[in-house]
């Protein structure tokens, strides 16, 4: 029971994915909750990559998390910056409010 | 390490950060010389790639062949003519920038390294760097509502796709013990059943390509971005990117996946008639040219997904070639949705083509000329490209994917053969300003081409053989 | 043992935190629920031997990203009430959505195995008697040199998408001007008054009187912006 094997990590890290896409579904009004929902998602990812990373005895896993990390920041900062504009041409952060744009 | 072989990556990228510097230093506008350098860095680039040699470098990071340079090809010539088509529009509508024609530079560099890679790290990383430039460019016009939610929308679903695909990745990973093509095809093309984690890993995988090519199940997000962002911006969308997102779904799904076909195969073909239906049938409606054009990519990537399917040579071959014609007839649809304005003003209805056929027959002419090819009318080029998809799915004995491709087409050629008869029959609302001369070159070359291709098709069926035998090996 | 324990007790706080992100009322809580669900999986990290990646995750995401979000929530006035209105209709489509795919990702990885020739495809085995740390840095700069490259663009390409976006030079903006300071000083000069009178006197270098008060313009509000 309390011997830590790969198993572990993996159902830790499939409930954070498994909350991740329950976020953005759930919070479907507010991006910056979506965008949180979505730093969950890669951090799932990240914990998964570890775990192998640790069970294979190979540092590749690691080294990928780390880009993962780089890249999540990156979209973060896009991601913020397109909230920001949004919001001064809308006064809102909804996005379901799509009567400009619709199908 | 062999950096050598990655020789059009680097000048490119290197040239970025140059005209990034001259773009920042100089107090006056810089958009002009910038475009001018980008495009001269794009030109440098495709010599360089048309030199490259065959080979892998930075320990199997990185591949060279002759897919690749087929590809990337395409990719550089899309991206050069698709700025060309941005130029004027984003000085008219206020968005001139230097930092856009950096970014598109950007974009290009990352499909690049996405169809160069041979390890999802490379595969990732590139589309990563293609990403994060078009969503800033989606909501480039950012004092435009409508554009700043074309942006987000795309971001988010976006974001959420990578982040599908990178769990994916990392379940192939672990399971597979490697992240590198050539192994995973090793390990996954042998005797030994596959790993369930395996397959889950490639399932999420495909979801996330599928949400770039814009495949049904995913493609929610086409219609508003393309609806949403400025036509400059779609045109690059709906012509260099749809390339880069073929190129990295068909090669993982033939290279690294190959030995998993059975997995896979049955998605696709889902994929594809389900593209095929909804874009034939949701395009009829539409009274924004945009997303009409939206619609009708999503209708021509089920054809795309059709080729990919099949999975044998000749229906990869069909994918090469429907590539290129594609990109030809897109380019040259947006030149005239980018030459549409009206009274200094940007117009984007099908009723605003009124009259066309009188006011600017030329323009017309090669409307008309794109949509019939769309519609995939003999002998233009759009019925060979969808000719070369349809024989080998009929040879392997997909009846119903065929049967529905044929279909849709019939259903398709309506919305299309409608644009034309409101460009000749009917009442002209007033003539478009005269269009700029960026926009008459892209058009004429690729009218030319789409209209004369069937006079000429082998030295690009050449190429498309060349690039499948190194693709499957 | 210990790392048994430790696992368990990380491991429960990272879900917790993690369900508190999404069903927070308020997104400032759910920042600060997400930085605590980033130290959490930092030492998780740490158990499974990453240790510079755990550090990584705390340095970047909470010192960068975390505050970055805060910054932003902060910074836009959002009726955040009015934004909880969809929750309720789309929580439970969202659970049985969630625990579907949930128990499909079990269902899996309980049947995990591994490649059978995993052991020897592993590209960069861990080397033996070296910090985590110095086996990355190895690595990275090395083999990974191609891939590291790619990221710092990426890094730049955020960089430049995040100023076009959002900076934006506002006509009453004051800004200094290097050329104009150097170029003010040639107006200066020296004067040698009369004792006792001032420079009145001179009737040249008297200071400019100062600008009429121009009338206070109204507010504007571009689009929205508050």
């Amino acid at each position: 029971m309390l011997d830590i094997g790969l198993a572990h990590y993996l159902v830790v890290s499939a409930i954070l994915f498994v909350l991740g896409v329950f976020g953005i579904f759930m919070n479907r009004k507010n991006v910056i909750v979506i965008l949180m929902s979505v730093e969950l998602i890669l951090l799932s990812v990240n914990l998964n990559l570890v775990a192998f990373s640790a069970q294979l005895g190979d540092l590749t896993g690691q080294v990928f998390a780390m880009f993962i990390l780089t890249v999540a920041a990156a979209e973060a900062a896009i991601g913020l910056a397109i909230v920001v504009i949004y919001f001064r041409n809308r006064g809102s952060i909804e996005v379901e409010d799509i009567s400009t744009l619709k199908g | 390490m062999n950096w050598t072989l990655a020789l059009p990556e680097l000048v490119l990228a290197l040239s970025g950060l140059a005209i990034l510097v001259a773009g920042v230093l100089p107090r006056r506008d810089m958009t002009f010389p910038c475009t001018m350098m980008v495009l001269g860095a794009f030109l440098l680039s495709g010599a360089f790639v048309l030199t490259q040699p065959d080979g892998m470098g930075f320990g199997g990071q990185y591949i060279s062949d002759a897919f690749a340079r087929f590809m990337k090809v395409l990719v550089l010539a899309g991206a050069a003519l698709a700025l060309l088509l941005a130029l004027d529009w984003n000085r008219a509508e206020g968005l001139s920038r230097f930092e856009y024609p950096v970014l598109v530079l950007f974009a290009t560099l990352g499909m690049m390294v996405m169809i160069s890679a041979n390890d999802l790290m490379s595969l990732y990383l590139g589309l990563e760097l293609l990403s994060l430039p078009l969503y800033v460019m989606a909501a480039f016009h950012r004092d435009n509502a409508r554009s700043s939610e074309a942006g987000l929308k795309y971001f988010v679903l976006g974001a959420l796709s990578s982040g599908l695909m990178l769990y994916g990745m990392s379940l192939v990973y672990g399971f597979a013990g490697t992240t590198n093509f050539a192994q995973l095809a090793q390990v996954l093309g042998g005797t030994a059943p596959i790993s369930a984690g395996v397959v889950v890993g490639i399932v999420f995988i495909i979801t996330g390509l599928c949400f770039k090519v814009a495949a049904v199940p995913f493609h929610m997000w086409t219609p508003d971005v393309y609806e949403g962002a400025p036509t400059s911006v779609v045109a690059y969308f709906a012509t260099a990117t749809k390339v880069g997102a073929i190129a990295a779904i068909v090669r993982v799904l033939a290279g690294p996946f190959g030995g998993a076909v059975d997995q896979w195969q049955q998605v696709i073909v889902l994929a594809s008639i389900a593209s095929m239906i909804l874009g034939a049938f949701a395009a009829i409606g539409q009274t924004n040219i945009k997303r009409l054009m939206a619609y009708s990519w999503i209708s021509h990537t089920g054809f795309v997904l059709m080729g990919l399917a099949v999975g044998t040579e000749a229906g990869l071959r069909g994918v090469l070639i429907y590539t290129p014609i594609y990109l030809m007839m897109s380019l040259g649809a947006f030149s005239v949705l980018v030459a549409m304005r009206r009274n200094g003003h940007a117009v984007e209805n099908i009723q605003d083509l009124a009259g066309l056929g009188r006011t600017d027959p030329a323009m017309a002419l090669g409307m008309a000329i794109f949509m019939f090819a769309m519609a995939g009318i003999p002998p233009l080029s759009g019925f060979f490209a969808k000719l070369y998809v349809l024989l080998p799915a009929v040879e392997a004995g997909f009846w119903l994917m065929a049967v529905v491709a044929v279909l849709s087409s019939v259903v398709s050629a309506y919305y299309y053969l409608r644009v034309v008869k409101v460009m000749y029959f009917d009442a002209s609302t007033g003539a478009l300003d005269a269009r700029p001369s960026g926009v008459s070159f892209v058009l004429a070359g690729t009218g030319l081409f789409t209209m004369f291709f069937f006079l000429m098709p082998a030295p690009l069926l050449a190429a498309a053989r060349q690039a499948v035998a190194a693709l499957i090996g | 043992m210990i790392a048994g324990l430790a696992f368990y007790f990380f491991a429960f706080i990272l879900i917790a935190a993690a369900v508190m992100v999404v069903t927070a009322r308020n997104p400032v809580h759910s920042v600060i629920w997400l930085i605590a669900a980033f130290f959490n999986a930092a030492a998780l990290f740490l158990i499974a031997g990453a240790e510079f990646l755990a550090m990584i995750l705390v340095i970047v995401y909470v010192g960068a990203v975390a505050v970055l979000f805060l910054f932003v929530v902060m910074m836009l006035d959002v009726d955040f009430a009015q934004l909880r209105e969809g929750v309720q209709r789309y929580a439970p489509i969202g659970a049985v959505v969630g625990g579907i795919l949930f128990l499909e990702l079990l269902l899996v990885l309980s049947v995990w195995r591994f490649a059978p020739d995993a052991a020897a495809l592993r590209m960069a085995p861990m080397p033996e008697g070296v910090t985590n740390t110095e086996a990355i840095g190895r690595i990275l700069y090395t083999d990974h040199i191609y891939l590291f490259q790619i990221s710092g663009l990426i890094l730049l390409v955020a960089m430049i998408g995040a100023i076009v976006l959002t900076l934006r030079d506002r006509p009453g903006t004051k800004r200094q001007d290097v050329g104009a300071q150097i170029a003010r000083s040639s107006a200066v000069a020296m004067a040698r008054p009369e004792l006792g009178e001032g420079i009145r006197r001179e009737d040249i270098l008297r200071p400019l009187p100062p600008p009429a008060k121009e009338a206070p313009k109204p507010v504007t509000h571009e689009g929205g912006h508050h």
